[in-house]
């Protein structure tokens, strides 16, 4: 085996929510070294996420959520609008790699510490920046989160039932989105900073990267001039192509048919041959025309099966079907489990429990689950004394001034 | 057909052999931030030029269907049959100059015809193998059929979406696979990084559920710490601060976290519910979130979705509407920021296609066309790997290329 890719990249890591700490995750599932940085009075507010009692000792170390999106990184606490704490976070720089923010907008300059006063520490950092809307145009200081920029893309205006408004898709899909652009970003300026010896800054405007997810709408619609209807799970061509109700509460299968060799196939599972011959489904125009009529036949045949057992004659056949997996049932996935994609993990505060690993297979240098999230402020020792060489006196000074700490001020974020 | 590149990435070398979305964004990717990206299509074509909408004109034609035009980006396209041994003798005299190969094929077929992970880096030392699937390389579903339907059924997303009375919905256009995509693709960056650096090789090993399942949001973390199933699909409306909801003439989307609060109660004009003691923190709002909403719903329904987003902007809440793709090219931010670019393709003309999806200082984007089937053909075979037009004419006769 060899060492993680990304050993010895050591990452500044100033994000918060989901965006950035999911793109910091990548880097540090890679082997990135990643510190995450926070400050008494500007913590990350997925701690609030606790679903625990706030009475819970040092509940803001047992957030399942916080815990989930940081483990394999570091955490240091160090107030950047502090003079002090600017200064030490400006010697990180000059020995770290990259720099990486999620705030809004205008933070980074509030605090002094734009890309050129970053390179001016350390020629060869590489920065990235993540706000919503970017960091130019009239809408700079807008805010948004995970579920605005979806709206703001067209994500949500092409999601929904037919006929019915436009919906919001079931995560903040924006956030793991624009996360996986800027640790693609990263890897890309490291291969570039070989070359040419150079740092760079990289901005993602995270409205504007989820368009590209839907590109080929945008250039269909400079094509056609059509704003596509909303169809629910259905399909432009193929057909059938829709969610099907099995036994049990609210329980589902999904099925599509690519061509007519399918449909036969699936015509014969069901024990219904002869609707492959039928006029109204002989091929895919018919189909698709015939989809009520179609939807209700198979329907008739899912809701007395197990979802399960459903799809797995289908696949036995040689028909694309899946259930439609809840949480719990992802978590329980035989496919997942087989492949080892759930790791146990370790914390000192907040126990033992399973996370996925890093979901990026690398064969020669698999990533794995390397240390639990840091509780806030476990790592100030590593990272003000060791890296940065102060006493321990200097770090308590620090602390009773408030630079630095091990207990976020919790009214932030209440 | 790329455009001129002035990226240090034109030194990294890109065989894509896909058909479909997840692949050919990835591809796509490597292309636009100016990599040398070979799209390696079967005779027939690639079988995503068979996906619509295509110009109105003209009806289904294999060089200007839309998911095609914009996923082919400043690729070359070349075809190969690898299913005869001719056409995988070539394969291997192009891996030679590879960094980068993106396969989308089930499990186990580039090692039947002796292309797999062991043979190419006896090729080429340091390759990076990329391989696309919807359940990744091995385990009891890795041979099942899937769609971008179904896949998004198996990674968990689906059942968050839509409403709770109704079936779970798939999310608008092709989101499984770009998710896969966009993970390949940074996975990929970061082999080739490493693999550039330490000469590692690397089999990148990409599964499309393994993904939409890292991606659950709170919802698994819950589930796996607490033991608390929170997932069951909401709809439209999570609570009076988060969700879409019907403005006068279209749709607003809230996303009020703790602190924004008086924000957002200012940008409704209603000052006084931030002291309100029905309102006042969290839990207060989350116990009288049935006024709140009745509250957000009679404000949104009186004006309209672009007056309630400036109004927002301007109160810095959390606020946005649901952009049309119409609203999309109309954006003044979008605008003022040159994002989308027009590209000029000689079967489908002049188009508006989406831009960079991030910005590098020193690594450019560029904005390019897709290649037409085999454009490329004489100048990857014989400028590049020395074939005579002879012998070009002899693989298109045989159906090699």
């Amino acid at each position: 085996m060899f060492r993680l890719a990304l050993h010895g990249v050591r990452v500044l890591d100033l994000t918060m929510a989901w965006a950035g700490p999911y793109a910091t995750r990548l880097l540090a599932d890679m082997g990135a070294e990643v510190i995450k940085v926070e400050a008494v009075n500007n913590w990350d507010l997925i701690r609030s996420f606790t679903g625990q009692r706030p009475t819970v000792e040092r509940v803001w170390d047992k957030s399942p959520y916080f815990n989930h999106l940081n483990r394999n990184k570091y955490g240091c606490v160090l107030d950047l609008s502090n003079p002090k704490g600017r200064e030490l976070f400006l010697r990180l720089v000059a020995i770290s790699d990259v720099v990486i923010e999620n705030f809004r907008a205008e933070v980074m300059e509030n605090l002094g510490l734009i890309y050129d006063v970053l390179a001016e520490a350390n020629p060869e950092i590489i920065a990235v920046s993540m706000p919503g809307h970017g960091k130019s145009g009239p809408e700079r200081d807008f805010i948004a989160y995970g579920t605005n920029v979806e709206q703001l893309s067209g994500l949500c205006h092409l999601t929904g039932y037919a006929g019915g408004p436009p919906q919001k898709t079931g995560i903040s899909y924006g956030d793991p989105m624009g996360g996986i652009a800027a640790a693609a970003a990263v890897a890309m300026a490291l291969w570039d900073r070989r070359r040419t010896g150079r740092g760079q800054y990289i901005e993602i405007a995270q409205r504007e990267n989820l368009i590209n997810v839907i590109g080929e709408q945008v250039v269909g619609y400079a094509m056609t001039g059509r704003e596509p209807a909303r169809r629910g799970n259905r399909h432009s061509s193929m057909a059938p192509h829709g969610c099907y109700p099995c036994q049990g509460d609210d329980q589902w299968l999904t099925i599509s048919c690519e061509d007519d060799a399918q449909f036969t196939t699936l015509c014969t599972a069901m024990g219904r041959p002869e609707l492959a011959a039928d006029v109204r489904f002989a091929d895919v125009v018919s189909r698709y025309r015939n989809q009520d009529a179609l939807d209700k036949l198979i329907s008739g045949w899912t809701r007395e099966r197990e979802k399960e057992a459903a799809a797995e004659a289908l696949q036995a056949a040689g028909v694309a079907a899946s259930p439609v997996q809840s949480v719990p049932e992802v978590f329980a996935d035989a496919q997942l489990r087989a492949r080892g994609f759930y790791e146990s993990v370790s914390h000192s505060l907040a126990g033992v429990w399973e996370v996925e690993g890093p979901h990026w297979r690398m064969s020669e240098s698999p990533g794995h689950v390397r240390l639990p999230a840091p509780a806030f402020g476990e790592h100030n020792g590593y990272v003000l004394g060791e890296l940065l060489g102060l006493s321990g006196e200097e770090i308590m000074a620090l602390e009773a001034e408030g630079v630095t700490g091990t207990v976020p001020n919790w009214s932030v974020h209440e | 057909m790329p455009a001129e590149s002035h990226s240090s990435l034109d030194e990294l070398r890109v065989l894509e052999l896909c058909g479909g979305v997840a692949g050919a964004y990835c591809g796509k990717l490597f292309a636009d931030y100016g990599a040398k990206v070979i799209k390696v299509e079967p005779p027939g074509g690639d079988p995503l030029r068979r996906q619509g909408p295509f110009p109105a004109a003209g009806g289904p034609q294999r060089e200007a269907g839309a998911p095609w035009l914009y996923l082919g980006t400043n690729k070359r396209s070349i075809t190969l049959d690898i299913s005869q041994a001719t056409g995988r003798r070539l394969m291997r005299r192009l891996v030679e100059d590879a960094n980068v190969i993106v396969e989308g094929f089930s499990p186990g077929y580039l090692d039947s015809l002796g292309l797999g992970f062991e043979a190419l880096k006896s090729i080429k030392r340091p390759i990076v193998l990329v391989s696309i699937t919807p359940y990744g390389q091995g385990g009891p579903k890795a041979d099942w059929r899937a769609t971008n339907l179904t896949s998004f059924a198996s990674g968990g997303q689906m059942s968050l979406t839509g409403e709770p009375d109704r079936e779970p919905l798939v999310n608008g256009g092709y989101q499984a696979e770009y998710q896969a995509g966009l993970q390949a693709f940074a996975a990929a960056a970061v082999a080739a990084h490493q693999a550039d650096a330490t000469e590692v090789p690397q089999h990148v090993d990409i599964s499309g559920q393994e993904c939409m399942a890292s991606a659950l949001e709170l919802y698994l973390p819950w589930w796996a710490y607490l033991k608390r199933d929170i997932s069951k699909r909401r709809g439209n409306v999570m609570s009076g601060m988060v969700g879409v909801f019907p403005a006068a003439d279209g749709h607003i989307g809230l996303h009020i976290m703790p602190r924004n609060w008086p924000w957002f109660a200012r940008a409704m004009g209603r000052e006084e519910l931030i002291e309100d003691p029905r309102f006042r923190d969290n839990y207060s709002r989350l116990q009288h979130n049935d006024e709140l909403e009745a509250i957000v719903y009679a404000w949104a329904a009186g004006k309209t979705a672009k007056e309630v987003y400036r109004q927002a902007g301007a109160a810095r809440a959390p606020i946005g509407f649901v952009h049309t793709l119409g609203d999309l090219l109309e954006s003044e931010q979008l605008r003022a920021r040159e994002y989308f670019r027009e590209v000029e393709h000689p079967m489908a003309g002049r188009l508006t296609y989406p831009g960079a999806p991030f910005r590098m200082s020193n690594v450019e984007w560029r904005a390019g066309r897709a290649p037409l089937l085999g454009e490329h053909n004489r100048e990857v075979y014989c400028d590049e790997l020395g074939l005579s037009a002879r012998e070009l004419s002899r693989l298109r006769a045989a159906g090699v290329v």
